[in-house]
């Protein structure tokens, strides 16, 4: 009886979500044609220390270019998450868009979903596209924590008025502190917290190992100042440098609480603060195929949904069965999950609350092993996972994240090949 | 105007007989047809004092989707079921079916008898399978599964070859079928991203074919160039929910909708091809039939409890 209402439903709303979306390739798909990142490395202390979000960000540019051989006059709207710089990082951003030769007729704008920002703006690209605003658009994310991250980023002056109010107060929290909230609320112990650290440092680390980094990854040339001897020099940055091959259970269990003196989350059980980009091209099939442009994968739909801001962390677990009733799909179908590992508590109660197979996620590592500059992570994600899925000739593939001040988001793609 | 109230039951199907001008049987379901039985009107028109009497009635468990008058014996007509199941029914008799195929695996959704060979019909069924049958033998004679990735709503002959057929989906494509062979022989996205509910074949051009969908439109396709439609027809508020071309009128068909109206189109006309719209009836109109007999005449019935039998304005003119 359900299934007969919910069909007579499908065919008023005239939204099969079922249909078409997945599995089904039309021309008027929005699909991915270049999927591109830097190098994920430790802020103020890996490769990108002394490199500005605004050459990261022209570094993917570039790439995208060269990659794809577009003609750069076809591109029409760029979007770029970004969290920490100044200005909501509008300038810069558009400074590197029109160094990297992207035409001054593309437009440009910077978007903060917080955590999930390169995917929104994906998805904003995504969505423009889907609806004949634009043709060909960009969808970007980056993150220099180097230079971006500390105390600056909060404001100096809050209202007392708004943050009388409880929900709104949870907003200020440490995000270690909602980790705590997340691991003490759900019962995640401190022992299943370090073997899923543990776990993200053996998955990265074998593929990195393997090369299966090397497909998504651009090199990146940039100035470097040896910390010793205060030399500056230029490296080639093309390999994520947090990843800890010997980690173990064990030794992770060693380390000291960083949030609360009695709480579970441990920097090893959290994820890396970095640097980094990321930068997806995208356009429907038909101008793909009218430019000969090989296809990826394609961008299926995307959901957020607010959570209660002090167990921020619970957002996939909310965001992914939203996107999934909404595609037609169940959770066994999807092949990879990336779901963003903020925080091993979190990352742990969201698979455990779905009932997802823990091989189906983060195959490569998640965040705790690769870091986690905030507003590439998206971006980042769908090369990460696209580049998996078509070497594993696997089809369909969800990427989620919790998000700051109480949200989840995920999206699903379907890879081709 | 004719009208008869299907009390209790939501009007799905109907089709006037082919063999006799006031005759008409409908196929009807109880509670919408969500849940709970079904039933089959076999009625004759312009006879007793509100010009419409019931000849049979025929109840069944589970709700009738369709129903389709045998080409070659006057008195039977099939039914397609909620059970998944295909009835056979002689109106010599008072009660139960003289045949019952239980094959498909889900909703049947769509029954039509040959009308050429006169010896074969066809169902399609929320199971994604196409099933071909003979009321001369219990199983089916071929069936169609491996093509469409979603429900079959319609399946219906060509009017020019016995053995071929099409096949409307909710996978967004129309297929092509040749009996003989076991795979289709065109498939045409016809509504991409969309269900495709209806389809009906021109009767008088054989390439030519008319499919309806939850995307509000119909399109006219011409099947040797079904890169694009000849003609897409706007109009309704809401899904089409069934087409059928005038078996008098090249250019004519009819379509009826969840937007509660029944609409006359006239494809010869490039721009404005609405003729009429017909908003009598107070619930989703799901079926539509043209009197074979009496040119203009078209039944509707829909989930207000009603069956209305009469010729629209525009055919009078």
């Amino acid at each position: 009886m359900t299934q007969r209402i919910q069909q007579i439903a499908s065919h008023l709303t005239g939204d099969n979500p079922a249909i078409a979306k997945v599995g089904r390739k039309t021309p008027d798909d929005v699909v991915i044609v270049t999927a591109v990142r830097t190098a994920m490395t430790r802020s103020k202390k890996g490769g990108f220390k002394d490199t500005v979000p605004e050459d990261l960000l022209a570094a993917v540019f570039k790439a995208i270019l060269e990659k794809s051989k577009i003609d750069p006059k076809l591109i029409q709207d760029v979007a770029v998450g970004n969290v920490l710089p100044p200005g909501g990082g509008a300038t810069v951003a558009r400074a590197a868009s029109l160094y990297a030769g992207i035409p001054e007729t593309a437009a440009l704008n910077t978007v903060n979903r917080q955590c999930s920002s390169g995917l929104q703006a994906v998805v904003q690209i995504a969505h423009e596209i889907a609806l004949d605003q634009i043709e060909v658009g960009i969808g970007a994310g980056v993150e220099s924590m180097t230079f971006g991250y500390g105390a600056g980023v909060m404001p100096e002056n809050t209202s007392e008025q708004v943050f009388s109010n409880q929900a709104a107060a949870d907003c200020l929290l440490p995000m270690g502190i909602t980790s705590e909230n997340v691991a003490k609320d759900f019962g995640i112990t401190r022992a299943k917290q370090d073997a899923f650290s543990s776990l993200s440092h053996k998955k990265a680390a074998a593929a990195q190992e393997a090369g299966l980094f090397n497909e998504e990854i651009i090199p990146v040339k940039t100035k470097w100042t040896d910390p010793k001897t205060g030399e500056e020099k230029e490296i080639t940055v093309s390999a994520d440098d947090g990843i800890r091959k010997g980690t173990t259970p064990e030794g992770l269990a060693k380390l000291k609480p960083a949030f609360s003196a009695n709480g579970t989350t441990t920097a090893g059980s959290s994820s890396q603060v970095s640097d980094g980009a990321g930068a997806v091209l995208l356009m429907k099939r038909k101008t793909a195929e009218k430019l000969k442009l090989p296809i990826l994968g394609k961008f299926v739909r995307a959901a957020v949904v607010g959570v209660p801001p002090r167990i921020m962390g619970v957002g996939p677990a909310y965001a992914i069965p939203i996107v999934l009733k909404q595609t037609g799909l169940s959770i066994n179908d999807i092949d990879i999950y990336e779901i963003n590992e903020a925080f091993a508590s979190q990352a742990v109660y969201c698979v455990e609350k779905l009932g997802i197979d823990i091989n189906k996620v983060n195959p490569k590592g998640g965040a705790i092993a690769l870091g986690h500059p905030l507003g590439a992570t998206g971006a980042r994600q769908i090369s990460t996972l696209l580049t998996e899925l078509r070497r594993t000739k696997k089809r369909l593939g969800v990427i989620s994240m919790c998000i700051g001040s109480g949200m989840g988001m995920a999206a699903v793609f379907e890879a081709e090949w | 105007m004719l009208k008869f109230r299907t009390q209790g039951y939501n009007g799905y199907s109907l089709q006037f007989s082919p063999f006799i001008e006031n005759k008409i049987a409908c196929a009807t379901s109880a509670n919408f047809g969500l849940v709970g039985n079904g039933r089959l009107f076999v009625l004759n028109t312009g006879v007793g004092p509100e010009g419409v009497e019931v000849e049979r009635i025929y109840d069944t468990q589970d709700g009738l989707f369709d129903c389709s008058w045998s080409e070659i014996n006057e008195n039977q007509l099939v039914t397609a079921s909620g059970d998944g199941s295909i009835k056979l029914w002689d109106i010599k008799l008072t009660e139960f079916p003289i045949q019952n195929w239980h094959e498909h695996s889900r909703e049947v959704f769509s029954v039509q008898w040959n009308f050429i060979k006169k010896d074969t019909f066809i169902s399609g069924s929320w199971d994604h399978s196409i099933k071909l049958w003979t009321p001369e033998r219990s199983q089916s004679l071929t069936t169609f599964n491996i093509e469409h990735t979603n429900c079959v709503y319609n399946t219906i002959w060509s009017p020019y070859n016995a053995d071929l057929f099409g096949s409307a989906s909710g996978d967004q494509t129309v297929k092509i079928w040749d009996t003989k062979l076991p795979h289709s022989i065109q498939t045409i996205i016809a509504h991409p991203g969309f269900e495709i509910l209806s389809m009906d074949w021109n009767k008088y051009q054989e390439n030519i074919i008319i499919t309806a969908s939850t995307d509000k439109s119909l399109k006219v396709w011409d099947l040797r160039r079904p890169d694009i439609e000849l003609l897409c027809l706007r109009g309704h508020e809401y899904a089409v929910r069934r087409v059928k071309c005038s078996p008098h009128n090249v250019n004519i068909i009819a379509s009826v909708s969840y937007d509660m109206t029944m609409r006359i189109w006239d494809i010869s006309r490039q721009s404005n091809p609405l003729v009429e719209v017909y908003d009598g009836h107070t619930e989703f109109v799901l079926g539509l039939d043209f009197n074979l007999y009496i040119e203009g005449q078209i039944a509707t019935c829909a989930w207000d409890e009603n069956i209305h039998i009469f010729q629209p304005p525009a055919f009078l003119s």
